[in-house]
């Protein structure tokens, strides 16, 4: 029994964490530049496929090519911000389009260059860990601790950073925030790049341990959208609670009933914020 | 010497016509003010000196140069700096993170903690809400703030819209005293009021908009005693 509630934790707060960094990136885009980014899960894909090569194929120390990895992915946000995003900042519905047809564009550049089917790499991380009784996964563990430790960088970074200050302020009163010498389009791009190198950063921590396949960022899209949903759009510390609250019901129910019931128990929450607060658990009312 | 000349500045927004062809000059060291009722197109003029809202003709010479096409962070390099209509602050952020911001660009940053006491000499009452959320303030704290906050990026000029909005007489005579001991170390200040009276008294200078164009001007001891003025925005009765 120990070991089940324990087995509940220790997936809940893993799948918790990746959701985190996943919806993070989403909200902070969405809170900044107004953009639904719907390339988002194109992000997480590009991230796991650099392991893929970096790791996998070439052979280079896991680590490593989690740092190259995701700092490639970040680059590619800046790009795809500063190229393709900056002209429609602001109208919502000509920037989802835009992302959209981004998404669909890594998605067929990814199955052109690595093929369309679902390929695999080695777990770099094996065995258990036994702590009192206990087995927990040690790829668990490394998955948790790197998550976290780049989440608290990213929550240092927002509070007490210069530019992390001036993020805050854009998404609260861009005018007001360009008063103060901010350049609005700088701010764009440091954002548009830091989520999507948390969305690479997911998508790299996940590649030992789903298939790869061009079309692997669905899924968490729509998680992040969720999470998105259930703490507020644009918020922060709804974000991470979002995050913690579904990557913990999922895999309580995942346990007991299979994971088709925990998606359906997900949607289910989403339908309840919708119709009770429709702001979301932490969002501001509009 | 004139720091700032606004020559034939027009401002439209779209088919509606907010400023015509203003022509301005304001003095260095000077206090100068704009009158005018609500829509007559003041925050307009200061909004393209601050570089937030696109000029549509005429020119804006800053210290001899030509800044017409300035957008609001370089007029800040510059030392132009705009503490807004509604005063703007960030309302998730605390005091301390507020005027942080307002100390952004480059030079500000050098003298930042020098800058933040002389900010808290004006307003002790920010030093004591430093770690406060600026949405919880009272209205002339906030005010206060936001004064301050401009103050934070060493201003050459400081802009300010509609200071005494909303606040209590008592507190517009507070301010009133601030906004004179800043201009006395040399600060160029230019003020927007409907408050004609607060503003003439306080300035050397002033400009009377009506509808988008200049109604009138001059030092603002004539103006005071001007039958037009008097009537329009002092309520008509002696002063
Ligand atoms: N962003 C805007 N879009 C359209 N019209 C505007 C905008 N801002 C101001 N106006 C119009 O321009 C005119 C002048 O406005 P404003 O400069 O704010 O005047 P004041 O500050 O003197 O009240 C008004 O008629 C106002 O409705
Ligand atoms: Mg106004």
């Amino acid at each position: 029994m120990l070991q089940l509630t324990i087995q509940i934790a220790v997936n809940g707060l893993t799948f918790g964490l990746i959701y985190i960094l996943m919806a993070l990136g989403f909200t902070l885009i969405f809170g900044i530049m107004r953009v639904v980014n719907f390339a988002h899960g194109e992000f997480y894909m590009v991230g796991a496929i650099g392991i893929l090569l970096l790791f996998g194929t070439l052979g280079f120390n896991y680590y490593l090519s989690i740092v190259f990895a995701v700092l490639c992915v970040g680059l590619l946000g800046v790009i795809v911000e500063r190229v393709l995003l900056r002209g429609f900042v602001g109208r919502e519905l000509n920037s989802m389009i835009m992302a959209l047809a981004v998404a669909i564009t890594l998605q067929a550049l990814a199955a052109i260059l690595f093929g369309p089917q679902e390929q695999s790499v080695a777990r770099p991380v094996t065995g258990v860990l036994q702590v009192a009784g206990v087995f927990i996964p040690r790829d668990r563990i490394v998955v948790g601790v790197i998550a976290l430790a780049v989440l608290i960088a990213f929550y240092l970074f927002l509070r007490y950073a210069r530019y992390g200050l001036a993020m805050r302020a854009v998404a609260q009163d861009p005018a007001a925030a360009a008063l103060q010498g901010i350049r609005p389009g700088f701010i764009y791009s440091l954002a548009f790049g830091v989520g999507s190198l948390l969305a690479g950063l997911a998508g790299a921590l996940m590649a030992p341990v789903y298939t790869i396949s061009p079309f692997m960022g669905d899924v968490p899209m729509m998680m992040a959208f969720i999470v998105v949903i259930l703490g507020g759009l644009g918020s922060i510390p709804g974000a991470v609670v979002g995050g913690l609250l579904l990557g913990f019901v999922e895999s309580l129910f995942s346990t007991f009933f299979g994971s088709t019931i925990a998606t359906m128990i997900a949607f289910g929450m989403v339908v309840l914020i919708l119709l009770f607060k429709p702001s979301g658990l932490m969002g501001r009312a509009q | 010497m004139s720091l700032i000349k606004l020559e034939n500045l027009c401002v439209d927004y779209g088919p509606i016509s907010a400023v015509k062809t203003l022509n301005a000059e304001i003095m260095n060291g000077s206090i100068t003010c704009i009158l005018g009722a609500n829509g007559a197109g003041k925050s307009s003029t200061l909004g393209c000196l601050a570089g937030l809202v696109p000029v549509s003709s005429g020119r804006i010479i800053y210290d001899g140069q030509d800044v017409t096409s300035h957008q609001a962070h370089q007029m800040v390099s510059a030392g132009v700096t705009l503490a807004p209509e509604g005063r703007r602050l960030f309302p998730g952020l605390t005091v301390y993170e507020n005027l942080r911001l307002g100390a952004y660009t480059g030079h500000a940053r050098e003298g930042f903690q020098e800058q933040l006491e002389a900010v808290f000499g004006y307003f002790p009452r920010l030093r004591e809400r430093r770690d406060q959320l600026a949405g919880s303030l009272s209205g002339g704290e906030q005010q206060m703030c936001a004064i301050g906050r401009a103050l934070m990026s060493r201003p050459r000029v400081l802009l300010l819209d509609e200071p005494s909005l909303g606040l209590a007489p008592k507190i517009i005579v507070e301010v009133a005293k601030i906004i004179r001991s800043i201009n006395k170390t040399g600060i160029t200040v230019l003020i927007v009021e409907q408050n004609a009276k607060l503003a003439l008294q306080l300035s050397s200078y002033g400009y009377v908009l009506e509808t988008g164009s200049l109604a009138l001007e001059g030092p603002c001891k004539d103006l005071l005693h001007d039958d037009h003025i008097r009537q329009a925005y002092l309520g008509g009765t002696a002063a």
